[in-house]
Parts: C-alpha cells; structure tokens; sequence
C-alpha cells in the first residue's frame, strides 16, 4: 500500500527537488534566501503558466508547439492596440488575451476538423503567428507603459511577487478540473484511448478545442506578464518557450503519448528546472554548463522513473 | 473542411496585408545625422552626465572586485573576441577577478536571467551588451540598486540605467564607412541589398537608419533594394543571399553585411555563384573570419573595431567607476593600453573609429 506512493513518478521528483534544493543551499549561501527564492517565482511564471495549460494538451496526446509564437503575437496585440489604436491599457490586455484564445481555438479547429496530427498543425501555426507578429509589428517595439501597469510583472502582493499569486491560483485551478471534474476525465479519456472515448459518448472535438483554446489564452496571460515584467514589447518574445514548457510537463512526469500526468508532478517539474538553473549559476557554473546537467537531468529522471515502475510491475 | 479552407485563406490574407509595406529599410525610425560627404569631422557637443548613478556601492578602490561580463550571446567569434578583451584587461588591471556568461541564443529572456542571477550571487560589478535596451533596464536598475556598478558596451541600454556605454564606433561613422565602401565598388548608380540581423536589433537597426539618411544624402542615386533579415546565423545568411541573387538577377550588385556572420556568408554566397567581381561584398565581418575572401581577391574589404578593444575598454571604464576616477561629468577617461578615451553624449565612451580591413592590412590583425 505504501509502495503505491512511494515509487510514484511524483515522489521521485520531490525527492530530486529537495535533494536540488540541499544542495544549492549548499554550494550558495545566496541561494536560500527570500530575496532569491521570491525572484526566482518571478521568473518561473511565465514558463509555468503555459506548462498549466501543456499538460492538458500532452495529456490528450497532443501538443502546441505554437505557444511561443502565440506569446509574442499577443505581446504585440497588446503593444499596438494600446499605442497605436489608442485603446485604453487595461482593455487592450483583455483583447491580447483574446487574440491569444482566437490563436488556441484556431490551433484547435485545425487539429479537429482536419484531423492533423497536433504536432504538424501547431508547427505550421508556430510559424504563421510569428510571421504575423513580425509583421503586424513592422520590428518596431512598443515601450512606454504607465507605472501601474509594472505592478503585475515587477510588483509585489504581500511580499509575494503579483503574478506568482496568479500562477499559483491557476495551478489550483486547474489541479482540481483536471484530479477532480468530468472534464478532467475527459481529457485523460482522450489521451488514454481516443476512440473508445467517442464511442462511451465522450464530446472529444469540445474537450480539445477548449483545452487548444485553454492553451493559446494561457500563452496570452504569460505574454501580458511578461511584457509588464521586461516593460516593452517585441515580436521575438517567447521564442523557444514552448520547449521549456514541455520539457516541464514531461519531466512532470505527463506521458508524451497520452493518458497519464498530474497538475503537481508538472508544478515539481517547473520547481525542479528553475532551481537547478538558479542553483547552478549561483555555484558558479556557466550558462551552457547549466543546460548540460539540465538535459541529463530531464533523461534521467524519466529513466529512473521508468525502471522503477517496470520493476513493480 | 470547407470553413477551415476559408480560415486558413482569411489567415494568409491578413499575413499578407502585414508585409504590403513598401521598400522597408529595416531603420529604427529614430532621427538620424548623416556626416559630411567629404568626411570632415562631425563637432562633437558635451552634454550633462546622463547615466544612472550606483547606490550603497562599498567602497573598493584598488581592491580585488569580481566582474561578470554578459555579451548577447556566446560561441560567436565576435563576442569571443570580446570576452578575450575582458580577459585581457583583468590581466593587466590585476585586481580585477573577470568571467564572461551569456545566453546560448540572443534572447532577451536568457540573458535577464542570467544577470538576475549573477546579482545574487554578489558580484561588484557587471559589463553588459544589450539583446534589447529597454527589456533589460529593469534588471540593471536592480544591479545598480544592490551597489554593483554597471558598464555596457556593443549594444547599450537605456542609459538611466547603466553609468556608461562603451560605443565601438559612432553609428553615422559606421554607416559612412559601408556606403562609401560599397558606393567606390558598384559605383554611384549600383543597387545593393542589405543583410540583417532582425529588424528588432537596435545597433544593427540604428546604424541602417543612419545609412539610409546618408545614402540619402551623399549617394542619392544609389538604389536600395531590400532589406532582408538573417538572424545571427550563418546558413540563413548564407541562404538570404543565395535569394538575392536569384530575385534581382543583374541588378543587384553589392550586398552589405551588418553582422560578423552575415558578411562571410555572403562572401560565400557569391564566391560559390563564381560572382566574384560581378558583385561586390562588404560589411561588418571578424578579419579572420574574411582573409580567405580577401587575400583571395574576391571581395575588396570589410569594415569594423577591434572587437577585443571593445571588451578591453568595458573592463578598463568599470574599473575606473569603482574606483571613482571616472566621475560624472568627465570628459576622457584612461583605459590601460588604448590611452584616453573620449567621452560624448553624457555618458558614451567612444572607443574609436572603425577600420577598414582590406588586402594590404587585413594579415596584420588576429581575431
């Protein structure tokens, strides 16, 4: 009984994590901080609140790889329907968000209707909603936003930093629809067995358009972020973000071919890549040394994890 | 299947409409100040100290400080090069412990990263060049705010929030020297076509913006043709001038490179297409990365600073900042084995002119 816990995917990563966490603390006297673990949620909000999102989609067996490109077009949506159409800052952060819905549900309804396999889609969106980004920007960076607007990407909240409130409400969220709301069993449902889930009378194409739609608002939401965290916005934001995005779910321990994963063990994956990230650089180790052990890190895990679940079984 | 034939036509449409725009030089929009033709020297104005000023920095003058150097990317020869210069100048400062760490990408997320880190971890100071002026302010501010001082170089930021920038060349020198380069080659009536970055690169944008304006001024037959962006990468460059010659046929006759990776693959690119003579190549490029094409003959010279200097002068000017020798309001500051450095513009320390590499001198330089 209690090896059902014990060798959960999820338990080996809280395991890595303190064990990073340790040993961090231990090369850096810098690292355990306040000051430094607060900065370091800062930093991880953007990336994890697109993961949210990625877990849903890899958990039906999909995937978007148009998250990053989704992020930047809606950083200019935001730029240029605030500066150059004139609209009032807080509505133009409602449109960029909807730009970035439209993006998801269009993801989505390509996906459905064509029946194209998630992966080709997205890559031809990933391109498209970077091309139109460029384009509707004309490489020209929209800067100059009013102070308050900083509050959500520079801010603090009762010494917490705003957006980890948001990031952390959303995990919440989404933990409890995906562990325990129907809709969170349709989604394991499609992933698990696509077919045998339309025929139990399972609305398959709704689940997959609202989890595409789900994911393209997410990527808005970090776009909005991270624009009022960097204070300006340009057409090449959040390029190759989507890999850091779904290097957390899969380290999270979601499969890639569907059916299984957690909202946690995606949160431990986020927690895990920062802190070794930050732990690494703080002990000295440089950039690309850092993305080396990073990427061991992401083939072992999973490589331990699978020997000890195969073992069991 | 019908109604997302007409989606994915709407979407095409309007990515369409995104790119109608007419001949787009890739310029920043920003007002620009072309030299004299002739190339009598620009006056310089001093103007007030404009930078940030550094807060609760403890006072280490002469003592052993450690410095991080944070270029926009690593593992191109440019910034290589720079590092070297960081190097050198911690060599022969001997109180100054340098390390150089950058993104593997120029991206403006990585490198705010990387900076915010090496804030905590307390280093005394930071030399920086900018993937984007404003994006990275923030994360300066912070530096400057926690006493560590702060010194850009290659790319700057907003300036309130560095003490100084390190500029390799003034961007309408830069710009004279590639037009009146290219303009001798292709002659006065020639078209050309640009290699770029991206267009969101502010040097690599400032300095197209201050070419057009001379062109504009000094050359205004000459036809600008496009405008076409390749990253920082070495097959794309490769490839975008492939495009340009197929697209424009004969009449394309010079292409500019305004990267150190663009202007060997365009070398490249017209060497392979036996164009050697028929089109002209010149632009910002490394020597090295150049002395086959030119002792070869097929392109006649390229222009740039001494990368190395570059560095060598960041590390020298932070020095100088901790130290409190370089003060606001200086007009020159001693940076080691380059001598006096003049200060302009508030706060920018201007490394020099820029050289112009060709068959006769390119052999004497090694980076």
């Amino acid at each position: 009984m209690l090896s059902r816990y014990v060798f959960r995917h999820e338990t080996i990563l809280a395991l890595l994590l303190v064990l990073a966490l340790a040993l961090s603390a231990n090369l850096s006297d810098r690292f355990f901080t306040v000051d430094n673990l607060l900065n370091q949620g800062r930093m991880l909000t953007e990336v994890g609140i697109i993961a949210i999102a990625m877990t849903f989609v890899i958990i039906t067996g999909g995937i978007d790889l148009s998250v990053g490109s989704i992020l930047g077009l809606s950083a200019i949506t935001l730029g240029v329907v605030w500066k150059t159409l004139g609209v009032p800052l807080p509505l133009a952060m409602v449109v960029a968000v909807l730009a970035g819905a439209v993006c998801g549900a269009v993801n989505g309804v390509i996906i459905i209707k064509s029946r194209m396999p998630p992966m080709i889609a997205t890559l031809g969106t990933l391109a498209l909603y970077r091309g139109l980004a460029e384009g509707i920007s004309q490489a020209r960076s929209v800067r100059g936003y009013p102070e308050w607007f900083f509050v959500l990407g520079q801010g603090e909240f009762f010494g917490v930093p705003t957006q980890l409130w948001v990031f952390g409400l959303l995990v919440v969220v989404a933990a409890i629809i995906l562990g325990y709301m129907t809709f969170g069993r349709v989604t394991y449902a499609v992933g698990a067995n696509e077919t045998a889930a339309r025929f139990s009378g399972m609305n398959v194409d709704r689940a997959k358009l609202l989890i595409y739609t789900a994911s393209g608002s997410m990527a808005a939401l970090a776009a909005v972020i991270f624009v009022s965290r960097v204070s300006t916005t340009r057409s090449d934001m959040g390029m190759g973000i989507e890999m850091d995005a779904i290097s957390a779910v899969v380290l999270g321990g979601t499969s890639i071919f569907g059916g299984r994963g957690t909202m946690i063990g995606t949160l431990l994956g986020i927690l895990l890549i920062q802190t070794m990230k930050n732990g690494l650089t703080l002990a000295g180790v440089k950039g690309d040394g850092t993305i080396i052990v990073i990427g061991s890190i992401l083939i072992l895990t999973i490589l331990i994890s699978n020997l000890v679940n195969r073992k069991r079984d | 299947m019908k109604k997302l034939l007409c989606l994915t036509t709407g979407l095409v449409l309007m990515a369409g409409t995104a790119y109608a725009e007419d001949v787009w030089t890739g310029g920043d929009g920003l007002p620009t100040s072309p030299l004299a033709c002739d190339g009598s020297p620009a006056t310089l104005t001093a103007s007030p100290y404009n930078g940030a000023t550094v807060q609760n920095a403890p006072d280490l003058k002469g003592k052993q400080i450690s410095i991080v150097d944070v270029p926009k990317l690593i593992g191109i020869g440019y910034f290589t090069a720079t590092a070297k210069g960081v190097a050198d100048a911690a060599k022969d400062l001997g109180n100054v412990d340098a390390k150089t760490d950058g993104p593997t990408k120029a991206n403006i997320d990585d490198q705010i990263t990387l900076i915010d880190n090496y804030v905590t971890s307390g280093v005394n100071g930071i030399v920086f060049a900018a993937n984007d002026p404003e994006a990275i302010a923030p994360v300066l501010k912070k530096a400057l705010s926690k006493g560590i001082h702060v010194v850009g170089y290659d790319s700057d930021s907003t300036p309130d929030a560095r003490e100084w920038f390190v500029n390799q060349a003034s961007f309408n020198g830069v710009a004279k020297a590639l037009i009146d380069n290219i303009a001798s080659q292709i002659g006065e009536d020639g078209a050309f076509a640009i290699v770029t970055s991206t267009f969101t690169t502010p040097v690599q944008a400032r300095w197209i913006s201050e070419m057009s304006a001379y062109t504009a001024k000094c050359h205004p037959k000459m036809k600008w043709l496009e405008t076409v962006e390749a990253q920082e990468d070495n097959i794309l460059s490769f490839n975008q001038a492939n495009t340009l010659m197929n697209k424009y046929g004969d009449e394309l006759k010079g292409i500019i490179g305004m990267t150190t990776v663009a202007t060997p693959a365009a070398s490249e690119a017209v060497k392979q297409a036996n164009m050697c003579g028929k089109i002209a190549v010149t632009g910002l490029a490394l020597p090295n990365a150049m002395k086959p094409y030119i002792n070869g003959g097929c392109i006649n010279g390229v222009v740039l600073w001494n990368p190395s200097d570059l560095g060598y002068a960041a590390t020298e000017v932070l020095r100088a900042a901790v130290d409190g020798t370089l003060k606001p309001g200086d007009t020159s500051v001693k940076a080691g084995k380059l001598g006096d450095l003049k200060i302009v513009d508030g706060s920018v320390v201007l490394l020099g002119d820029p050289v112009t590499f060709t068959k006769e001198n390119i052999n004497n330089f090694d980076f």
